[in-house]
């Protein structure tokens, strides 16, 4: 019985989302809205419950004192402040904005910029020529690299100014984006949305039901 | 005196005629008809009419509309002369409005259209412009339910090697004889994602075999209903395999709904911990390199596994094996065997054999000339 209603529910509410997206009706286009907002009310409650388990975790980590435990008491000094001035005076107040601005941001932003650095090391791996693949590959990525910057157009208009393409970079670059890379893309996009349909299809017979958890 | 007021006269009179010839020339707009705007909720009527010729005088159109016996009111600002339709969208479901296209001269001489008849916005049940796309979907799902049910009389079907699939009992493994933990991320995806959801399955799959192994399976989730979820998939596996005792809740847990915070978490559990696997599958942004390059610095193995598309060179780049798109929705019916899941594999080739054959179609037909595939395309994107 447990799994059995929730397997129904999956099937009705899954068979009129589908409909929904046929129907331009209003009740239909209502119907789609009004389920939405019904998700969209289970978070705060499962938010409730994911915030008792980072104290639960944090709690154990500082107790047992494990590797850079002290790191735990940052995350409760954050979790308390943030609250005490977000919940009264909401998230509008000039405190807990100047917080977000000047603290929260700036953090983002830092792990945000480690990405050139991770994206030179791994470009450095993928692009060693040491078979055919790789080698096609670095010789692609230095004609699209030297298409995206002016001085790519220069070095080909000066050496390469004999072949039939003036601007010789942009043009092979975008040539490479237009066609062998877009095609290989729209090739994913489409084994994707096929994967999704199956899924659906799986989840709404009820024949995938492993995310149901336990319980019969 | 007299005689200049008869000279005033004259120029009045004058001036009078040229405007009247000139109103006169402005022609009204013709063929203006007004119909429920198709395929909608019934918020909008459709007012058409033929554009003015070059050279008519017409400088735009305002278009007036009234509910019956009502006062005639403007709708919406003075249209380019060049337009020819206009989508009414300020109306009341159930009212009738009847409709006249005002031409405005440069002049700003103005000549009216006749009324169109009474019309008022309908919604429609059904969206006639996806018609072919409702008929696809339909023969879509036919061939993976057929295929899904005909693989229950248990004949054998063939599953092409996916290696990065074949490489989970590696890794697992590989984690047990090092005695260090395995780290499973479901992505930055809400439970609502398909790609999610494929990724939990995958972990189900990846818990039952750690619960054999003993081997501790750590799990930071970014989204609240996901921790939850997966806390009983996991539970479920391990109960299922016998091993409840293993289980410990307390390794999988909610670590933060900001991206970059999430992905410094997931970084900094890795430097720690140095896990000897690592599993990113799911929904991921720009955090996946970061995450995926963390992972080979601490030198564990690395199976990714994403539908974003743009995503997947990075893993590519800095993972040992990587799910490519629909291979992350095989996983389950790879993984697990089960007649049923692997019957839908075979309807989602199906799929694509019909799509390939569209498209080589498509080509032939578009070279020869006929170009009426193409065109239902257009119309159904």
């Amino acid at each position: 019985m447990k799994r059995q209603v929730p397997l129904v529910l999956c099937f009705v509410f899954g068979i009129v989302m589908i409909l929904t997206q046929f129907s331009p009706h209003s009740f239909s286009q209502g119907v789609y809205k009004e389920v939405i907002s019904w998700a969209l009310i289970i978070g705060p409650f499962a938010l409730v419950l994911a915030t008792v388990t980072l104290i639960q975790t944090h709690t154990a980590r500082i107790r047992r004192r494990t590797e850079h435990w002290q790191y735990s008491l940052v995350v409760f000094a954050g979790l308390i402040i943030m609250v005490l001035i977000g919940i009264p005076f909401g998230p509008q107040n000039t405190i807990f904005e100047w917080l977000y601005n000047n603290v929260q941001l700036p953090m983002d932003a830092t792990t945000f910029s480690l990405l050139a650095f991770f994206i030179v090391s791994a470009a450095y791996r993928a692009f060693r020529a040491r078979t055919f693949e790789a080698s096609l590959l670095l010789i692609t990525a230095l004609i699209v690299m030297m298409g995206n910057v002016p001085v790519g157009d220069l070095i080909w208009n000066t050496v390469l100014f004999w072949t039939p393409w003036e601007d010789g970079t942009s043009w092979w670059r975008q040539w490479i984006l237009d066609n062998p890379n877009l095609s290989a893309r729209r090739g994913i996009i489409l084994g994707v949305s096929l994967g999704v349909i199956s899924q659906s299809i799986r989840i709404i017979l009820g024949i995938e039901r492993s995310y149901l958890g336990g319980g019969d | 005196m007299v005689k200049t007021i008869q000279w005033m006269t004259i120029c009045l009179v004058l001036c009078l005629s040229v405007g009247t010839v000139f109103s006169q020339g402005l022609a009204p707009p013709s063929n203006v008809t007004a119909v429920d705007t198709p395929n909608d909720d019934g918020s909008s009527i459709t007012i058409t009419w033929d554009a003015a010729a070059e050279g008519s005088g017409i400088s735009g159109y305002q278009i007036l509309r009234r509910i019956a016996d009502g006062e005639l009111e403007a709708v919406g600002d003075l249209l380019p002369a060049e337009t020819a339709m206009y989508v009414d969208k300020a109306i009341e479901k159930g009212t009738a409005y009847v409709y006249i296209v005002r031409a405005v001269s440069e002049t700003e001489a103005t000549v009216d259209s006749e009324q169109t008849a009474p019309v008022e916005g309908k919604g429609e049940w059904f969206h006639t412009g996806k018609t072919p796309l409702f008929i696809a979907m339909l023969l879509f799902s036919a061939a993976i339910v057929w295929n899904i049910y005909s693989a229950r009389s248990g004949k054998e079907l063939f599953v092409r090697r996916i290696p990065g699939l074949e490489a989970v009992d590696e890794a697992i493994g590989r984690a047990t004889e090092m005695g260090r933990s395995i780290l499973y991320s479901t992505g930055l995806g809400g439970v609502s994602g398909v790609a999610t959801i494929a990724s939990m399955t995958i972990l189900g799959q990846v818990a039952r075999r750690t619960a054999d192994y003993e081997t501790a399976l750590r799990v930071p989730c970014r989204d609240p209903i996901v921790l939850n979820v997966v806390r009983e998939m996991v539970k479920t596996a391990y109960l299922e395999e016998g091993r409840p005792d293993a289980y410990n809740e307390d390794d999988i847990f909610f670590l933060t709904e900001s991206q970059f915070a999430y992905a410094a978490g997931v970084e900094g559990m890795m430097l720690r911990e140095k896990p000897a696997a690592i599993f990113l599958q799911g929904t991921f942004y720009a955090e996946s390199l970061i995450l995926a390059e963390t992972g080979n610095s601490v030198g564990a193995i690395q199976i990714a596994g994403t539908d974003s598309e743009h995503q997947l060179p990075f893993f590519i780049a800095a993972c040992d094996y990587t799910l490519i798109g629909e291979e992350l929705y095989a996983a389950s019916a790879y993984l697990s065997r089960e007649p049923m899941l692997l019957g839908s594999l075979r309807g989602q080739d199906w799929g694509k054999l019909l799509i390939f054959a569209a498209i080589v179609l498509g080509v032939v037909l578009e070279l020869s000339g006929v170009s009426w595939i193409t065109t239902l395309l257009q119309r159904v994107s």
